[in-house]
């Protein structure tokens, strides 16, 4: 049984390592010996990848930081504003809860690329575009359903008398939250936050059409740019050595909250 | 001194809680006696302000509690699932309330330690309540309410999660802890002897009203109902239908063996040490009577009780009838 199981996760782990590992091999690959197989072994090795888009103008650390800094700002915004607008949702009586819950639940599974002409037309109504903060916006906004439904579900499932103790040892609203509430979803909270970083770095079609200048882009849109650089033959080397970089902040992030994202998880965050 | 005029509380349509009729004196500790889901968790959340009542109102020391929102009342409850906070440690579960009331660090730390000293739990004050026992649980919440200084003690069923050797340490400590303060304490029970040991006065509690309010001593003697008699006194008393109108109730302890008596059958007899406790069938139904433990029991059994002893209950509605 426990062999059958380890079996298991070794064939789920290489089927989603395998295009990695791929991706890995290929940025570190001379761009003839990934279409011409004869080239021997030793000889297809190069760092001319990292070192093109190190160089390249802006240099491509530009992105990960564009994409870095909206990604972040995505996440205060969002959890500044869910946290609260969930502890409410949570304490609302129950039939008004059910309908706002179906509501949001909607806004959640809504395909958002759908928006993507109307936001543009906000952007250049009111200017918003090639702006990074700006951008930060209609992120929130996307990824606040999704946020709303995970931290509510957790809000409820707390003991009731959490809260009236702290109430009766004389914290107001706010010294609650910040005191008792928040301190308890701190795991639900990270994985969260993680779910909304996610998407806020992996967005495409709002950033194509919201940033245009070369040294605003963000990552998905400069890779974008890398892969149709040219019209006679795909790069595939740059390509993969983006594909790399661009993960490596991620996979960062993941490992420095992995304890909570793993207790967020199992505790139910992603119920309801 | 703790005023509930005519107290009331719904649900939807349905009354959780009526006309609940009250007074808590000074340092008097009375207990709200009843059986599960008869309402007493929800008097308590009234009287600190957590649930807004629909009719009715609060009043300490002559002055209006409704309009004071919860966290200004100044009252301190136990929880019946003590609601310690799981984040913080014992010293700063108890420290948080303090910081957040304005107590200088100094003094804050000063009575953390007094307090941590009078529930014995100075080794334990850098753990998380989820590594404590129930008993050191209950001490925590306990020293929470304390370091309140509140007007009112409410305390919900703090026992109701330990054993019975735990509950009886615990007593004497609860009693010189809280009941020999000046505060009025509101003391939710289903245990009709905790409530016995612990209470000034003891208000039984059916289907959210007050059944019969009084001291031990009145409740034991004149019963206002089947229902309290039955819920006060161990082994319970035996309810003997006469005819379509009176039922009669006699205490176990107050049968004794008399050869002119009825003659009785012994069903079963459970010995508790000092006493035994024997169950009978008579010719009037099945009698429990209560006897010394040293007594050997020849059969055929004859026993009587004196009238004086008898309670005397309208069979239809449960009331007690005038002697
Ligand atoms: N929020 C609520 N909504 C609807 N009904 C409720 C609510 N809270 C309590 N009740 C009902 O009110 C009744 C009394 O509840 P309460 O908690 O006061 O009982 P209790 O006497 O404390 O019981 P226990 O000894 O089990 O703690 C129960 O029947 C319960 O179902
Ligand atoms: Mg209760």
């Amino acid at each position: 049984m426990k062999r059958r199981l380890a079996l298991w996760i070794c064939l789920l782990l290489v089927w989603s390592l395998l295009p990695m590992l791929w991706q890995l091999i290929s940025s570190f690959s001379t761009a003839e010996s990934l279409v011409n197989g004869s080239i021997p072994f030793l000889q297809r090795w190069t760092l001319v990848h990292y070192k093109e888009l190190l160089a390249s103008d802006p240099p491509f650390w530009r992105y990960l930081l564009n994409s870095a800094i909206v990604s972040a700002l995505t996440t205060v915004i969002t959890l500044a504003l869910a946290i609260p607008a969930a502890y409410g949702l949570a304490r609302v009586p129950l039939q008004l809860r059910r309908v706002l819950r179906w509501i949001t639940v909607a806004a959640a599974l809504f395909p958002y690329v759908l928006l993507f002409l109307a936001l543009l037309e906000l952007a250049r109504r009111f200017s918003l575009g090639n702006s990074l903060i700006a951008l930060a916006m209609p992120y929130s906004g996307l990824a606040m359903p999704l946020a709303l439904l995970l931290l509510t579900s957790v809000f409820e499932s707390l003991p009731r008398e959490l809260e009236d103790a702290a109430r009766l040892e004389g914290l107001g609203l706010w010294q609650r939250l910040r005191w008792v509430l928040v301190p308890l979803l701190a795991p639900a909270t990270a994985s969260t936050a993680i779910l909304v970083f996610l998407f806020a770095w992996n967005e495409y079609p709002i950033a194509l059409t919201w940033l245009s200048r070369d040294e605003l882009l963000t990552l998905p849109v400069a890779m974008a740019r890398i892969a149709g650089s040219s019209i006679y033959s795909i790069p595939y080397g740059a390509y993969a050595a983006a594909t790399v970089l661009g993960s490596i902040p991620l996979l960062l992030l993941v490992l420095i909250c992995q304890r909570q994202i793993v207790s967020g998880l199992t505790n139910g965050a992603i119920k309801g | 001194m703790l005023h509930l005029n005519g107290l009331g509380k719904r649900f939807g349509e349905q009354w959780i809680l009526r006309d609940l009729n009250m007074q808590v004196d000074e340092g008097e500790c009375v207990a709200l006696l009843g059986t599960s889901g008869c309402g007493k968790s929800t008097a308590l959340r009234l009287i600190a302000g957590l649930d807004r009542q629909d009719e009715g109102s609060i009043e300490l020391d002559g002055e209006p509690l409704d309009s004071i929102p919860a966290e200004r009342r100044r009252i301190a409850m136990v929880f019946q699932s003590y609601a310690l906070f799981p984040h913080l440690s014992v010293r700063e579960n108890l420290n948080l309330g303090l910081k957040i009331r304005g107590v200088s660090p100094a003094q804050r730390q000063q009575r953390i330690e007094t307090v941590l000293d009078t529930v014995r739990l100075r080794e334990m004050a850098d753990r998380r309540p989820q590594q404590l026992s129930g008993g050191q649980r209950q001490r925590v919440a306990l020293a929470r309410a304390l370091l309140r200084d509140p007007r009112v003690y409410l305390l919900d069923e703090p026992m109701s999660n330990l054993d019975a050797q735990l509950r009886d340490d615990l007593r004497p400590e609860l009693r010189q802890l809280i009941l020999q303060g000046t505060q009025p304490v509101l003391y939710v029970t289903h245990d009709q002897q905790e409530a016995m040991a612990l209470a000034n006065r003891i208000a039984v509690l059916k289907d959210g009203r007050i059944e019969q309010i009084g001291t031990p001593e009145e409740l034991y003697k004149t019963p206002a109902s089947q229902f309290v008699a039955s819920f006060i006194g161990r082994p319970q008393i035996n309810l003997l239908p006469v005819d379509k109108q009176l039922t009669i109730g006699i205490r176990p302890e107050d049968v004794g063996f008399d050869p002119e008596g009825m003659p009785c059958r012994l069903i079963s007899r459970e010995w508790q040490g000092a006493s035994q406790l024997l169950l009978l069938d008579s010719p009037r139904g099945a009698l429990r009577m209560l006897c010394a433990g040293d007594l050997s029991l020849s059969e055929p059994l004859h026993v009587s009780w004196l009238t004086s002893a008898e309670h005397r209950f309208d069979a239809g509605s449960g009331h007690r009838l005038a002697e």
